[in-house]
């Protein structure tokens, strides 16, 4: 893939940023131009990647964790239908309750540690992942399991060779918003309570005014989080090449 | 807090020499309505405000953090603020300065449980201590330590922003740092799980005023700001005198602020009101300075000027 | 339930359906139809749209049920379950396997090693052997559904049930994969639901048309000669007369 394109696209972003901040006048300790952000990068390289791990971590860990808990979801839905009716709205719940109520009590619930962060971005990811993915389960073309059946396939061996495959495209939506999103999750859970990550240094760097380094944070965090989802997105590509690009 | 970020960035897109239009007073208060804030409430429910020609605007932060940065972005008249953090403000070129105290003693304090197992701060050493964003709780925390031989690296912090009742009585945290006296010690009484509190000036943290007025350091020949001031202080002595009627004027048109907690609040602030707010102790921010400068907090302790000035 | 016994080869069965019934929407499809299938011969179902063909092909399938307790019984028995080969309108080719994959999806179904080479014999022998590897979504109409026809043909089973399978394609590709389907499944056991007259002349060796509602079968038309008949001749075409009188009566009348 090119990364020249965007490349340009952030440096324009860039320039952008700096002619807003001399344009505006507007003074460092509310906006930094880019300079002052960059120069603080390297200042507190250390400190900032220390922090970034942790925040890292939670995201991992909470997307592959929320991924396994949705599929699993998704496929209880899908072949259980008495399920659905307990299971359905408290899918529909977790997306609801806005994600600054529950944060203080999965705080509470979890302790000041990576878990409850772990557990924001779950909550946070849940619906997107089992609602794409039972979505997908469930529009399998009703010839292919004519087919399968046909030949003597298995429950299984359906599930394995024909709904799982043809359920993929509408997984990979659900899991490219789960990407998008996750890192939300991790910081908001840092922001009510936790001893370290990015969210958390944002907030200590606020408190002490040191707007500087607390964009440099924001700027590690935002750079991780599109990092990530180019990467899972160039995965899913990959796994999916063999769709036609209408 | 980003949200707010972005919304002081979108107002400072309008050059900063122009002030907000209007005859409004902004006075940003330092967080929610509460007792600490009795005077304003006073002042404008006796009509003292308006008396001094003032058209004041009393609005509420959902961050503490934000106030200095708006008055320093002119987009307020005057901010309700802490005295440490001003300094803190100052050595990083926020052109604030004080203009009066509010509140003339500290208010913070180390809260653990009552019946919980830590006696003294030696106590602390290997257990985990929640504080809410100030940024400066090691300092405070290193020079209370300090007295006892132990360090930062023989306790845990924990950040857990507001929620520091919570987190000492469900035992999350074994103790607390940035605890007002006057509220959280009330707020776990009232649940049942008092708590004891270690009050940072007797543990070897030189004395400061926990809530000051903030303004513009270049704004000071305003004349509304010392009018604002000796309205504070009318009210201030309404308050001492007629402690009763304060009350009600406080509570007047909010009704949801009386309850259990602000009454006895209410009561611990009563004694620690600046009865002099416009006066300026320069020494002791001086002193306080100097007690920061050597926490590593800032760099230079500065003359007692650059942090505040006592209005003509 | 009466059962067939199979005159001819032992490699080929007949199918049999007696007495079924079915409902859809509140509407009889059919009501105690019988119906057989001769072992080693094609056997083609015309009708008006919506008559209940796919209806009665998918009970010899085995995806549909009908009312009561009627089976399917085969020459020698036994269950239908587990002997049909399918194939529908649509290729139903998975956009996700390779042509070869998708020809050997029944033994992966299955659990079962799949015969690659048999595979790769088979598509050359329809021409398609250099896209093996290709993924259905670059081959045309044509050659998709000449790769569903291996899949049938790999499946080896001695009742085939195709629904319409060349109707989307056009004249010229139809009448060859027609030539080709008449080649590769001699011997089996055919059931062909379509709507195109000359194609079950082409290759039926009994023509059904299926008309009412209740849905009856007509007598059978039994054209002579060795299948695929050639369009041109004479007697094709005055039979394609009577089988087009025949559906017209079809849809004029009770349907």
């Amino acid at each position: 893939m090119s990364l020249l394109r965007p490349l340009i696209v952030c440096a324009g972003l860039v320039a952008l940023w700096q002619l807003l901040v001399w344009w505006s006048g507007v003074p460092p300790y509310l906006l930094p131009g880019p300079g002052l952000v960059i120069a603080a990068w390297f200042t507190h390289a250390g400190l900032i990647a220390g922090h970034a791990l942790v925040t890292i971590a939670e995201i991992l860990i909470g997307l592959a964790l929320g991924t396994a808990l949705g599929a699993a979801s998704a496929l209880c839905l899908a072949y259980f239908r008495t399920v659905r009716p307990w299971l359905m709205p408290l899918l529909v719940i977790s997306q609801a309750i806005p994600v600054f109520a529950l944060a203080p009590l999965l705080v509470l619930w979890f302790g000041y540690g990576m878990a409850s962060k772990v557990a924001m971005a779950v909550l946070i990811i849940f619906f997107p992942v089992t609602a794409s993915f039972f979505d997908g389960l469930r529009r399998t073309d009703p010839g292919w399991l004519d087919l399968g059946r046909t030949m003597n396939g298995t429950a299984l061996t359906i599930l394995r060779r024909i709904r799982l495959p043809a359920a993929l495209p509408a997984f990979a939506s659900g899991l490219r918003v789960a990407t998008a999103v996750a890192p939300i999750g991790a910081v908001v859970g840092e922001w009510v309570g936790s001893s370290a990550g990015l969210g958390y240094l944002m907030l200590h760097a606020n408190g002490r005014m040191q707007i500087d380094l607390m964009f440099a944070a924001l700027l590690t965090l935002s750079l991780f989080a599109v990092a990530l989802y180019f990467t899972i997105d160039a995965g899913l590509r990959r796994a999916l090449s063999w769709q036609a690009d209408t | 807090m980003i949200r707010l970020f972005l919304a002081a960035l979108l107002f400072s897109l309008w050059p900063l020499t122009t002030v907000v239009a209007g005859e409004k007073f902004v006075v940003l208060l330092d967080w929610f309505t509460n007792p600490d804030h009795a005077p304003l409430y006073v002042a404008q429910g006796l009509g003292y405000f308006t008396d001094a020609g003032l058209d004041v605007e009393l609005i509420a932060p959902a961050d503490p953090n934000d106030p200095p940065k708006l008055v320093a972005a002119g987009q307020a008249d005057i901010a309700i603020s802490y005295q440490p953090q001003l300094h803190v403000q100052v050595a990083e070129g926020l052109p604030l300065v004080r203009v009066g105290t509010l509140v003339a003693t500290p208010l913070n304090s180390l809260v653990v449980m009552a019946d919980g197992p830590i006696q003294s701060i030696a106590d602390l050493k290997g257990k985990t201590v929640g504080f809410s964003v100030g940024g400066f709780e090691d300092a405070l925390l290193r020079a209370m330590l300090a007295r006892y031989g132990l360090t930062l690296d023989d306790i845990t912090l924990v950040n857990v922003n507001f929620s520091l009742s919570p987190a000492l009585i469900t035992g999350r945290v074994d103790a607390v740092i940035g605890a007002f006296r006057n509220f959280e010690l009330n707020q776990m009484d009232i649940v049942g799980k008092p708590g004891r509190a270690f009050y940072v000036e007797e543990e070897g943290v030189p004395v400061y005023d926990e809530l000051i007025f903030i303004a513009h350091r270049d704004r000071l020949d305003d004349p509304r700001l010392r009018a604002f001031i000796d309205a504070i202080e009318a009210a201030t002595l309404y308050l001492v005198n007629h402690p009763d009627a304060a009350w009600k004027l406080f509570i007047e048109g909010r009704a949801e602020l009386d309850d259990d907690l602000n009454r006895r609040a209410w009561r611990d602030t009563l004694p620690r009101f600046a009865l002099r707010p416009a006066a300026y102790d320069a020494a002791r921010y001086e002193r306080f300075a100097e007690f920061l400068k050597d926490q590593g907090l800032i760099e230079e302790a500065l003359p007692a000027e650059a942090y505040g000035v006592e209005l003509r | 339930m009466s059962a067939q016994l199979d005159a001819s080869s032992s490699a080929s069965l007949s199918a049999h359906i007696s007495g079924a019934t079915l409902g859809f929407a509140g509407r009889v499809l059919f009501d105690g139809l019988d119906m057989t299938l001769e072992a080693g011969r094609w056997t083609c179902l015309l009708g008006p749209t919506g008559v209940g063909k796919t209806s009665l092909l998918r009970l010899f399938a085995g995806l549909a049920a009908a009312d009561g307790d009627r089976v399917v019984t085969c020459g020698d028995g036994e269950p239908i379950a587990g002997r049909v080969a399918y194939m529908a309108q649509q290729d139903l080719l998975m956009p996700w396997l390779t042509v070869i994959e998708n020809v050997v999806i029944g033994s992966r179904l299955r659990g079962a090693r799949p015969a690659y080479e048999r595979a790769r014999e088979l598509l050359d022998s329809v021409g398609l052997a250099d896209r093996a590897d290709d993924y259905p979504r670059v081959l045309s109409g044509g050659m998709r559904q000449r790769t569903a026809l291996i899949r049938t043909l790999m499946e080896d089973r001695p009742i085939v049930l195709m629904d319409e399978p060349f109707s989307a394609l056009d004249a010229i590709t139809r009448l060859r994969l027609q030539s080709l389907a008449a080649e590769l499944l001699r011997g089996r056991t055919v059931l062909l639901v379509t709507h195109d007259p000359l194609e079950a002349l082409r290759l039926g060796d009994r023509i059904h048309v299926m008309a009412g509602s209740p849905a009856r079968l007509d007598e059978a038309m039994t054209p002579a000669g060795a299948t695929p008949r050639d369009p041109a001749d004479r007697a094709l075409l005055v039979l394609q007369a009577e089988l087009l009188a025949r559906l017209a009566a079809a849809d004029g009348g009770e349907g």
